[in-house]
């Protein structure tokens, strides 16, 4: 061990890139591939939820270079300064992303961020529980009082109760988030906690029956264990893009941009997506994912289950503000 | 004389004014402010932060916190005097005691309250155990509830309750103790009615050194009360991160700060030996 | 006065129990093969998986540099400090080190945050070791000067006075006659502030930057996302590894 420190003392001579993304979000071979192609040395760091990383990187001198956020925050980063432009000439793999995401609606020219995977919230669940939750309505069922969990995550916590209202999850209306607070508030003492991707194992076990749950998480869950399904609720569900983007405290904006076009390389995105048991948002990837992780229900669902998907889109600053104070409240209840 | 003490304190004057007051000052400055748009501090000045404080909702974390500190203190002065007794007691063997006692303290705090994860979780050993003794038929929850919040504080700060009783008991005359006894009092009137207040200096030492750490206690309740158990630590780490409101934060710290601060005022009375 | 005698000290092994179990426990759990509670065979895979995860051992060198130059300049003006207050009283500066003790760790990271984040707009500079040492500094000072007064307390005036009458000046007096005699308390002192340091989470995760993860920030992150018997063996080594150091101590300072 000491030896292996003191090598870590050494100096690395190498130039250095600071990428800091989701947990379990990318392959375990991507990043020692990219340091051997480019002679760059990575330090990646994870994070759990946007909020984390926002704390992080609001002041502007964290040190990251790259971050992931969802879509719906690249607005309020570029409002507050933190963003440096992409170059588009710099990054000429970005032609692999489907068509949907060449253009998409937060970014139409990509002048700030690039796609990188999409996730959805839903109800992941263990098969012991009988009849399973085919709704968000089930979240609230007094059988799982305590073995169940929602993601303590606003904008999702929140986006499932204005989904069980029968609202949008995009709402900005003072009303419509009083009331979702208020069926917050009524759900959480039957809840077990607030718990992001750490209640895997926890569902995984038994420990937990019912779980708010990214469908990556759940499908990493499911891959370790047999006795644990997703589904998407009949109400609805929140559709989340993540993408790239690079911070402009970053002195090394080319090694930046290398990074992300490497991302966008099909064979890269394609191993990311299977690894982190993902849907991609590389065209050129689909094609190369094996057929049975093409097809999968939880990843790429059929048609009718996309239909009823919302797509996670900025919130104004006031209504933004509504649902912070919101949060509180029912973190505090 | 006067010109070597100076140099010796200047240090001291210099990390204190720099890295401790001044950090007080900008957090003063910033709970005048208003949260900009998408989160951290804009103009204009304002008591807005101060006023939110009086919510119920805030009222209850502060209440909820003081429940929990005060319940955790409690608990510590009841398990902690006999074991302060009992080392006073102990003759040659008192060094050996205290170590002991001080022991779990010199490992991590983080290491601790984990520990007590690993014991309450639904398949952690207490409920294995349990269930294999058919005591129970199915896990309880143990975790993430107030009263696992208040085991693992208990856990963790017992040991600095009980030094202070043991100084105090320490040096208790025991001719008064068993003059009590002579003159007829039960066991039970001379604990309470002789032994305690004279110990009352330690009590209140004790008090304080446990009931002001837990309350403004941050990683007990956030792992192992699940997120929902939320204290004032939590309310302050969660408008910093989270709701990223600034000048929010700033209020409940510095009304954190206040409450310290009356508490210390109430206790600490001037013939206590002084910590500095 | 025997009440109670055989009542009391059965209380009081069933109290050292409750206090040194659960860590007994978790180090017996570190060398289960199962990752379960589940009893499944001896084995020493997570002290490997320990040992061979670079985050951890990066970490634990960062803990490590970081409590060590902590320590040492603490210690120091620390020692300074109680030294000039036991000569004469300092109110002010007395009443901002008892401060800094009772201000609730969460208010003192996220005031220092916010300092830092003040200063870096006119700094080209970014958190990272230095501004986690500096935080550990200024929490430390408070533990020194405690333990050194507490020490200096037990040393009679006059053995300094009889020094300056024998021709010594102050520097001289404090050097060789006053330093020496309070020395193990400047020791214990020094173990208090590095146990404090390598210890800290709360404010060290708010402060610390890209390449100054601690230890604690590990097991945090670890921790969070439930029971993991590497966090187990990582415990154990510390609870050692600390258990040690005091044992140490504790003979250097009984000579």
């Amino acid at each position: 061990m000491a030896a292996a420190g003191l090598a870590g003392c050494s100096r690395d001579r190498r130039p250095r890139l600071n990428v800091f993304n989701w947990s379990a979000y990318i392959a375990p071979d991507t990043v020692p591939k990219f340091e051997a192609e480019f002679g760059i040395h990575v330090r990646y760091g994870i994070y759990e939820s946007n909020e984390e990383m926002l704390a992080r990187v609001m002041g502007g001198n964290s040190g990251w270079d790259i971050v992931f956020p969802t879509d719906y925050l690249v607005k309020p980063m570029l409002a507050n300064g933190l963003l440096a432009p992409i170059q588009r000439e710099r990054l000429p793999n970005v032609a692999e992303l489907e068509a949907g995401f060449q253009q998409p609606e937060w970014d139409p020219e990509l002048n700030w961020s690039v796609p990188y995977m999409v996730t959805a919230a839903g109800i992941a669940y263990n098969r012991k529980l009988n009849p399973p939750p085919r709704a968000w309505a089930d979240m609230w069922d007094e059988r799982l009082r305590s073995r169940m969990t929602m993601l303590d995550d606003p904008f999702d916590t929140i986006g499932a109760c204005l989904k069980k209202l029968g609202l949008s999850v995009n709402s900005s209306d003072a009303a419509e988030l009083e009331r979702a607070s208020v069926e917050a508030i009524r759900q959480k003492p039957l809840l077990r906690a607030y718990l992001n991707a750490e209640v895997r194992d926890q569902l995984v076990s038994g420990d937990v029956m019912a779980a708010h749950m990214w469908n990556t998480t759940a499908q990493q869950a499911m891959d370790s264990s047999n006795d644990v399904g997703f589904v998407y609720p009949k109400e609805g569900y929140a559709v989340y893009p993540d993408c790239s983007v690079i911070l402009r405290e970053s002195k090394r904006q080319e090694l930046a941009h290398q990074f992300i076009n490497f991302l966008l390389r099909p064979d890269i995105a394609a191993a990311n997506a299977l690894a982190a048991r993902t849907t991609t948002t590389n065209a050129g990837a689909r094609k190369m994912l094996p057929p049975a992780f093409r097809d999968n229900p939880t990843l790429y669902p059929n048609a009718d289950v996309v239909a009823r998907g919302e797509w996670a889109r900025t919130v104004d600053p006031g209504a933004q503000r509504l649902r912070d104070r919101l949060w509180t409240e029912i973190k505090s209840a | 004389m006067n010109r070597l003490r100076a140099w010796f304190l200047a240090p001291s004057w210099a990390v204190m004014l720099a890295l401790f007051l001044a950090p007080l000052a900008i957090i003063l400055a910033y709970s005048f402010l208003t949260r900009g748009t998408y989160g951290g501090i804009s103009l204009p000045w304002t008591t807005e932060s101060y006023q939110r404080l009086a919510d119920p909702i805030y009222l209850t974390i502060l209440w909820r916190s003081f429940w929990i500190a005060g319940v955790s203190t409690v608990f510590c002065l009841m398990l902690g005097f006999p074991l302060a007794l009992f080392i006073s007691r102990s003759g040659k063997r008192k060094d050996l005691y205290l170590s002991l006692v001080m022991l779990p303290f010199w490992t991590s705090f983080l290491v601790r309250t984990y520990a007590w994860m690993f014991l309450l979780r639904d398949t952690g050993l207490i409920n294995t155990l349990l269930e294999k003794l058919g005591l129970i038929h199915g896990p309880m929850p143990l975790l993430y509830n107030d009263g696992a919040v208040i085991l693992g504080l208990v856990y963790g700060y017992l040991p600095f309750m009980v030094l202070p009783l043991y100084a105090t008991l320490e040096r208790l005359d025991r001719n008064l103790l068993e003059a009590s006894a002579d003159l007829g009092a039960r066991p039970w009137a001379t604990l309470m009615h002789v032994m305690v207040p004279l110990c009352a200096s330690g009590i209140r030492a004790g008090a304080i050194l446990v009931f002001i750490p837990c309350l403004g206690a941050y990683l007990t309740p956030d792992l192992l009360g699940g997120g929902k158990s939320v204290m004032i630590g939590n309310l302050i780490q969660n408008q910093f991160t989270t709701a990223r409101d600034w000048p929010f934060g700033s209020a409940v710290s510095l009304a954190l700060m206040a409450v310290v601060m009356l508490l210390l005022a109430a206790l600490v009375r001037r013939n206590d030996e002084g910590l500095l | 006065m025997k009440r109670g005698g055989v009542g009391l000290s059965v209380y009081a092994l069933a109290a050292f129990l409750f206090l040194h179990l659960p860590l007994l426990i978790l180090a017996a759990f570190s060398f289960n093969a199962s990752r379960f509670t589940v009893w499944q065979g001896f084995s020493l895979r997570w002290y490997a998986a320990a040992l061979q995860d670079s985050q951890l051992i990066d970490a634990s060198w960062n803990s490590l540099i970081i409590a060590a130059v902590a320590t040492v300049v603490s210690t120091i003006i620390g020692t300074l400090c109680a030294y000039g207050l036991w000569k004469r009283g300092a109110p002010v500066l007395t009443g901002s080190l008892y401060l800094s003790l009772v201000t609730p760790e969460i208010v003192t990271g996220i005031s220092l945050l916010a300092f830092y984040q003040w200063i870096f707009r006119f700094l080209r500079v970014q958190l990272g070791m230095h501004t986690v040492i500096l935080a550990h500094i200024s929490f430390s000072i408070a533990y020194v000067v405690i333990v050194v007064m507490a020490r200096l307390r037990t040393v009679d005036a006059q053995l300094e006075e009889a020094a300056l009458d024998l021709g010594a000046n102050e520097w001289q007096a404090f050097r060789y006659v006053t330093l020496p005699v309070i020395l193990p308390g400047v020791i214990a002192a020094a173990l208090l502030a590095f146990t404090v340091s390598f210890d800290d989470y709360v404010i060290t995760s708010l402060v610390a930057g890209v390449d100054s993860e601690t230890l604690p920030m590990v097991i945090y992150a670890i921790a969070r996302r439930g029971v993991n018997p590497v966090v187990n063996a990582i415990s154990a080594l510390i609870v050692v590894g600390f258990g040690g150091l005091i044992l140490i101590s504790e003979r250097l300072r009984t000579r």
